[in-house]
């Protein structure tokens, strides 16, 4: 392979670099607007390791732990030649419900009994998607209906207040008086129809 | 007249290939520099071009461990690279900057002094700042909590960067103001003689270092 002068001095200098990155990190160079003075009060840490909210009852944290799911890779259906026929683009994510330590034993309970149809005889919460072309926005689509699933199940709607009791109480009771008054009117109809009898 | 910037596509799926038949070195961080040395590019920053973006196509084999600097990302693709154990980063180049940088032999060849690289302007310095873009500007701290929420999101594990053999290299970060890796600004790079020259009066200093 030829290579030109500039190119090789380029490479000399690109070679190089890793040298001097040590020799400068240990010199530090910090321009007046170098994010030490930015964020004074923070620790600059990008490898700052994350503590995950907790679920606790009914309040899903939305943290799903990726070690506790099984995701496998399949080939989607549809149009798409060659593509389609070779990808592995659909995803198929598997929960185990009962041994998911992470929820709640009450949520678990409420994901169970709603979605019973998306659980298999194993125990395993199926969620699959093959909405894109790409695996990993199909894997992130696939999460994203797990965690709606799981936040559904978890919501409990609040009880009717006295004044939607109220308003119910009084629907219920015109509905009634409604029904009777129209039955009352048919029962006059048909008996409008009848020969009338003169008892003397 | 806009000021509106255009950028060079670079697709992840070329990135990856440019890896693989060694045109490109994942054991350095990579940046424009490193980018157009590859030969591969032409940029012209007079033409309002601000650099590289990443492009979504061939995300799914993307599978290379690097510490990539580009000057737009979007979310899938900085998802793909963090769930290689890499880290990207967004940074902005001024005209003048990016000339020096995209070709810094002819840069050195004028004999001038290094620039200081120039902070955004207003319209693009909330896209940098913004963690979620994993701006140069932006909080680490912040940054490092947007990794493992999007780590959640595109369901993931956020690979441990101390337990890799390469942590330096995947940590090392420039100044705001520089435009080289190992170079500051207000140094004479000689590269006939192969000397360094650096500024030695109080006033140019305080000016390169502010």
């Amino acid at each position: 392979m030829t290579c030109s002068a500039p190119r090789l001095l380029l490479q000399h200098l690109t070679r190089n670099v890793q040298g001097l990155n040590a020799t400068l990190s240990v010199a530090g160079y910090k321009s007046a607007v170098s994010l030490d003075k930015i964020y004074p009060a923070s620790d600059l840490d990008v490898t700052k390791l994350q503590t995950p909210p907790k679920t606790d009852g009914l309040n899903f944290s939305g943290y799903v732990p990726m070690n506790k799911v099984q995701v496998t890779y399949s080939r989607s259906n549809g149009p798409g030649g060659q593509n389609v026929n070779k990808i592995n683009t659909k995803v198929d994510l598997r929960l185990q419900v009962t041994t998911a330590d992470w929820l709640s034993p009450e949520l678990k309970e409420r994901i169970a009994k709603k979605y019973k149809s998306s659980i298999t005889a194993d125990g395993f919460l199926v969620v699959r998607s093959d909405k894109t072309r790409s695996q990993q926005l199909n894997l992130a689509d696939a999460m994203d209906k797990l965690r709606h699933m799981i936040h559904t199940a978890a919501y409990v709607p609040p009880p009717p207040s006295a004044e939607d009791e109220e308003r119910a109480r009084r629907r219920h009771e015109a509905s009634v008086r409604e029904r009777l008054r129209q039955k009352k009117a048919h029962s006059l109809l048909k008996q409008g129809r009848q020969i009338p009898q003169w008892d003397e | 007249m806009s000021l509106k910037l255009s950028y060079t596509p670079l697709c992840m799926g070329k990135l990856q290939m440019m890896i693989d038949t060694n045109r490109l070195r994942c054991d350095v961080p990579v940046d424009v520099t490193q980018l157009m040395a590859t030969g591969l590019f032409s940029i012209s920053p007079q033409q309002k071009e601000g650099g590289f973006m990443l492009e979504n196509e061939g995300i799914d084999h993307f599978k290379a461990t690097i510490n990539i600097e580009v000057q737009w990302a979007n979310e899938a693709v900085i998802a793909s690279v963090e769930r290689n154990g890499g880290f990207i980063t967004t940074a902005y180049f001024d005209p003048l900057s990016l000339t020096a940088a995209i070709k810094p032999v002819e840069f050195f060849g004028r004999g001038i002094a290094i620039p200081r690289r120039m902070l955004p302007p207003q319209h693009l310095i909330d896209y940098y700042s913004d963690p979620k873009n994993r701006g140069y500007l932006a909080d680490p701290a912040e940054v490092a909590r947007e990794r493992f929420l999007l780590a959640q999101k595109y369901g993931y594990e956020l690979p441990d960067v101390n337990a890799s053999p390469n942590k330096d290299i995947l940590l090392e970060r420039k100044d705001p103001r520089q435009i080289f890796f190992g170079l500051e600004p207000g140094w004479v790079v000689n590269l006939k003689d192969k000397v360094i020259l650096k500024p030695t009066d109080p006033e140019l200093k305080e000016h390169f270092a502010s």
